[in-house]
């Protein structure tokens, strides 16, 4: 257990806290964080659901999700020593903090759920073909509970670490792109289907509140002067190479929807104008999407854990960690073992309006939290000041 | 002794290298290469409709025992679907047949759309593989073909991956095919590939198989063409016509003038040789383009052409308006490609599908034959 990283609840004086992240390590993880699903996943669903405008859909829901991330970044700025427990405790007392964390884990809980099943559903019908299902969910807890038995300084050097990985695979990936002459004309004509359209949107918000994990970043970050505006380029531009594969990915599908599948090599399409000539080029796709996956995953997992923590009040990693472990687990061998449940309550209605809901209220909150202490510790200084001043008159 | 975090840290540590160390060792994983023994690479399918369902036919590289030999082969499987054929290699060859890297399948004449779909969805067959056509039966192409490859020592199916690069001929892949098919223009193509028999003494001596049959002498042969002479006659590859494709299956071929016609428009590769008469030229740069005007229902076909005379030299006078010259050929091979894929009822340059893109209400309803196309050629000698 990392002493550096109690929960507020137990944590004697929060201020005090070593910062875990720096202010380069958070802006890594915003640019990972904006490519995950958004890069191979989430166009999968938005190309099935609105056809070659999917890319469109997906640039609106990335600039929510930037929306998201201003006021996150905003609270951080506002909020440099206070963690988000310590915030909403702060101003809504133990018990309404309690609920508002509680009702963020569940939340991130069912994000975690999509995460994983999806990392899943990919690797079990593109990578590791002949591995039981049921093992590779094993395997794949096994790594989450690891990364949340350490601090967010661990987790964060990690994707510093493997930050430089995916850019490159991104590099290559454009290159390749850019290269074969792919006829991105083919995204044209737009919008033929707008009421297509506006159903696509209102069922895909599931997608959104990527950046939802950063909101345990308050208080623990390092924050510069360029920092705020640092990050908000990262999470743009991770959001716009995000949008540029979605336009690939509707030019090579936007005729022909119905074959878009997580078990197609979609990553193969990257390169199909340009032919196999060069072998199994694709692969730095699978890569990069695994990496940034991965960094995704744990990242919820870490977050889900943390925030189960703080409303039991007890810092036992350990056993939270297993404790979530057991519930996701549960959740994705029996209530979704059919990957088909899953996908019906991800496009949902309900479900999706559900996250993009909880993806601004949590931001709004820890921003509106971050404000009324900040206004209460100026008037607090002005009202020492003035009995400073009051003391040293009538001496 | 009180262990401290650091000495913790340290141990798992050790532990970690240990469990890596006995993993690397471990006499499974030493003798990892019987893994790969026991998997056949499968380089080229072969498929053909057959009333029953459909017909695989895989040509396969099978590892053996002996250090770096390996065996190639064919076989053929009848199944009612492609998902079922594909599980019949595993069981007909008695190893796994690992299709991920197939570098190129091949249409038979019976072969339909769905079959393509199928083998991208349900097999490991990537997007990006090479598509051909055989002229009939795919699977006798690829029996041809294996016996060729093994005459001759040649290792895979980059005769198509050259002839991509480096040849006028307009090719394609798995997921261009489907796409192209489900474009407003519903057409797609496979370049066909035929082999060149000794006995009729029609080329094929030199490498890229010098243009058989082409009024402009193409270079169509694609490189993997020798005097070697085995594998039952066959001495090389030719790869001239074009098989044009509808939703339903196959429509027709087109011929080598009509084939260069539609090379012109719709493949990415600019080179390859062009000739008219006794003046040849090397195609140096080609652009092309579709200008449409949806208004009056219109098309102009552009093509912008670098030609470099000098690499190959055959201009006997200096008189001749060499611009023009190649300006015409190509011109005309271009409206034998349109021409001849009209009578098919088919749009291989993809006309209606960029008319669709930019004025998709004017075109909504109509066919190839509702647009008025024109062709512009403009060639720089160099």
């Amino acid at each position: 257990m990392n002493n550096n990283e109690k929960p507020s609840t137990v944590s004697a004086d929060t201020s005090k806290e070593v910062k875990q992240a720096s202010s380069k390590q958070l802006i890594a993880i915003i640019f990972i964080l904006a490519l995950a699903t958004k890069m191979f996943l989430q166009p999968l669903f938005l190309i099935k659901s609105a056809g070659r405008d999917a890319y469109i859909a997906l640039a609106i829901d990335g600039t929510f999700d930037l929306i998201v991330l201003v006021i996150t970044l905003f609270a951080m700025k506002l909020s440099p020593n206070r963690d988000f427990f310590e915030l909403t405790r702060c101003v809504f007392g133990k018990v309404g903090s309690r609920i508002i964390v509680g009702f963020f884990g569940l939340y991130l809980f069912f994000k975690l759920n999509v995460a994983v099943s999806e990392t899943v559903a990919f690797y079990s019908k593109n990578i590791l073909t002949d591995l039981d299902t049921t093992l590779l969910i094993l395997i794949l807890l096994l790594f989450l509970v690891g990364v949340a038995l350490h601090s967010l300084r661990a987790m964060t050097r990690l994707n510093e670490l493997l930050t430089p990985v995916i850019v490159i695979c991104l590099v290559l990936l454009i290159t390749i792109v850019a290269a074969t002459g792919f006829d991105l004309a083919n995204i044209f004509p737009t919008m033929r289907h707008p009421r297509e359209f506006g159903i696509t949107l209102s069922r895909h918000m599931t997608w959104l509140g990527d950046f939802s994990p950063l909101l345990l970043f308050l208080g623990r970050t390092e924050m510069k002067k360029s920092t705020l505006p640092l990050s908000v380029t990262a999470g743009a531009l991770g959001t716009a190479v995000s949008v540029f594969f979605s336009i690939v990915m509707c030019a090579a599908f936007g005729n022909i929807t119905s074959m878009v599948d997580a078990s197609t090599n979609l990553s193969s399409i990257l390169q199909y104008s340009l032919g196999n000539v060069y072998g199994r080029i694709d692969l730095v796709s699978e890569i990069l999407w695994s990496v940034a996956s991965f960094i995704q995953n744990a990242l919820f997992f870490y977050c889900t854990v943390r925030c189960f923590e703080y409303v039991i009040g007890k810092p036992f990693h350990l056993a939270t960690s297993l404790g979530v472990s057991v519930l996701l687990f549960t959740s994705l061998t029996v209530m979704f073992k059919d990957p088909e449940i899953l996908n019906a309550v991800i496009v949902s209605e309900i479900t999706s309006g559900l996250v993009a809901s909880f993806a601004v209220t949590m931001s709004v909150i820890a921003l509106v939290c971050a404000l009324i202490i900040k206004r209460r510790e100026t008037k607090g200084g002005q009202n020492q000041d003035k009995s400073a001043k009051a003391l040293r008159s009538s001496e | 002794m009180k262990i401290t975090q650091r000495k913790k840290l340290i141990i798992i540590q050790a532990v970690l290298f240990v469990f890596a160390f006995v993993i690397a060792f471990m006499p499974s994983t030493a003798t990892r290469n019987r893994e790969v023994n026991r998997r056949v690479i499968v380089e080229i399918v072969g498929i053909d409709g057959t009333e029953e369902g459909v017909e695989l036919t895989a040509q396969y590289e099978m590892p053996t025992e002996s250090e770096g030999s390996t065996s190639k082969d064919e076989i053929t499987v009848k199944a009612k679907t492609v998902p079922e054929a594909a599980e019949m290699l595993n069981t007909s060859l008695g190893r796994r047949a690992e299709l991920g890297h197939c570098s190129m399948v091949i249409m038979g004449e019976g072969a339909l759309p769905e079959h393509i779909s199928a083998l991208i969805t349900a097999t490991d067959i990537t997007a990006d593989v090479y598509l051909a056509a055989a002229k009939e039966k795919a699977s006798e192409l690829v029996s041809k073909l294996t016996e060729f490859m093994k005459s001759t020592g040649a290792t895979d199916a980059d005769f198509i991956a050259y002839g991509a690069k480096k040849s006028h001929i307009a090719t394609n892949t798995l997921l261009g095919f489907l796409s192209d098919l489900g474009s407003k223009s519903e057409t797609a193509f496979a370049p066909v590939v035929e082999m060149i028999e000794a006995d009729k003494g029609s080329g094929g001596s030199g490498s890229g198989g010098g243009g058989q049959s082409g009024s402009s002498g193409s270079e169509s042969g694609g490189g993997s063409g020798g005097d070697s002479g085995g594998g039952g006659g066959d001495t090389g590859m030719k790869v001239e016509k074009l098989a044009l494709y509808g939703k339903d299956g196959r429509v027709g071929l087109l011929d080598s003038t009509a084939a260069r016609g539609v090379a012109w428009a719709s493949s990415p590769v600019g080179n390859g040789v062009i000739a008219s008469g006794d003046v040849t030229g090397r195609l140096i740069k080609k652009k092309s383009r579709i200008e449409v005007d949806g208004k009056n229902k219109a098309a102009t076909v552009k093509i912008k052409a670098s030609v470099d005379t000098h690499s190959i030299q055959d201009i006997e006078s200096g008189e001749t308006d060499l611009k023009k010259v190649f300006a015409d050929e190509i011109k005309r091979e271009l409206e034998s490609g349109y021409n001849d894929a009209l009578e098919l009822g088919k749009d291989p340059m993809f006309i209606l599908r960029e008319m669709y893109r930019y004025t998709p209400d004017a075109v909504e309803d109509s066919s190839i034959s509702d647009i008025k196309v024109r062709f512009s050629v403009d060639v720089t000698v160099k």
